[in-house]
């Protein structure tokens, strides 16, 4: 039994003040990133990039997590809220995963002298990558709607496994790829303070644009739904 | 002079160029 009242999305009222904070936070977090910080002693400049490319892959862990727990939540309770829930934010977790690449391959390139390699951190996140592209694109070959979020909630909630694999693939292989600077276990973050600030402002900027993006997608898909259940009854 | 200045600039301008491109099909689907 599918509940078809679609309640109004709870932040609905917060949204235009997400936008102005997200754009807020993202100018200051440039400025830092930018100009702010100090110069790496060992990569240089280049390092500025890096104060996107992680944000974006934090939050794109995070968005496929919710992903993750709006799918267990539609297999539960069929309550269509969830499956809007789990879409948008597969949505922006494939948008973050998307431009997180592209900003490491334009370090990996200076630094490296590659573009691309085969190295185990980047290959499993391609494999993320193509996961949840498939999890977009699984939505689209059925008009059923219930049938449509099962099938998309199987996958989102056995496609989070490849979360972790992204996150450890640097310390079970041997890899190019740095290891845990922040998120590591069994000792503090070794950056310098800093670095570590700009870092922080970095991600509470990506951290609202992911919130102001993930509601205005639920809110679009909401809108779908309820034109859906209207056009139905 | 920064070194790398064009990786810096290039990636910090597809970053943002994409989210920007985000928030336009955000907007236009809003609108229809």
């Amino acid at each position: 039994m599918i509940e078809t009242t679609t309640a109004p999305f709870p932040t609905i009222r917060v949204r235009p003040w997400l936008g102005v904070l997200a754009t807020l936070s993202s100018v200051i977090a440039t400025f830092m990133a930018l100009v702010w910080a100090p110069t790496d002693a060992v990569q240089g400049d280049v390092y500025r990039i890096l104060y996107v490319h992680v944000p974006l892959a934090w939050l794109a862990y995070l968005a496929f997590f919710v992903v993750f727990i709006a799918s267990l939540g539609w297999l539960l309770t069929k309550r269509p809220w969830f499956d809007a829930l789990a879409v948008a934010s597969a949505e922006v977790g494939v948008l973050f995963t998307g431009m997180f690449i592209v900003a490491g391959s334009i370090w990996a390139k200076p630094t490296w002298g590659v573009w691309w390699t085969w190295d185990p951190r980047l290959v499993t996140t391609a494999v993320m990558f193509m996961m949840y592209v498939g999890y977009l694109l699984l939505r689209s070959l059925s008009t059923d709607f219930s049938r449509r979020a099962t099938r998309a909630a199987v996958l989102g909630v056995i496609a989070v496994i490849d979360i972790p694999i992204v996150h450890l693939s640097v310390l079970w292989m041997n890899s190019l790829h740095q290891l845990p600077t922040v998120m590591r276990a069994g000792g503090s973050p070794s950056i310098d303070a800093a670095m570590g600030t700009t870092l922080l402002v970095s991600v509470v900027a990506f951290t609202l644009v992911y919130l102001a993006f993930l509601a205005e997608r639920m809110s679009i898909e909401l809108d779908r739904q309820r034109r859906m259940f209207e056009a139905r009854a | 002079m920064i070194e790398n200045l064009g990786f810096i600039v290039a990636a910090y301008v597809l970053v943002w160029g994409g989210l920007a491109v985000y928030v336009i099909s955000l907007i236009r689907r809003r609108g229809s």
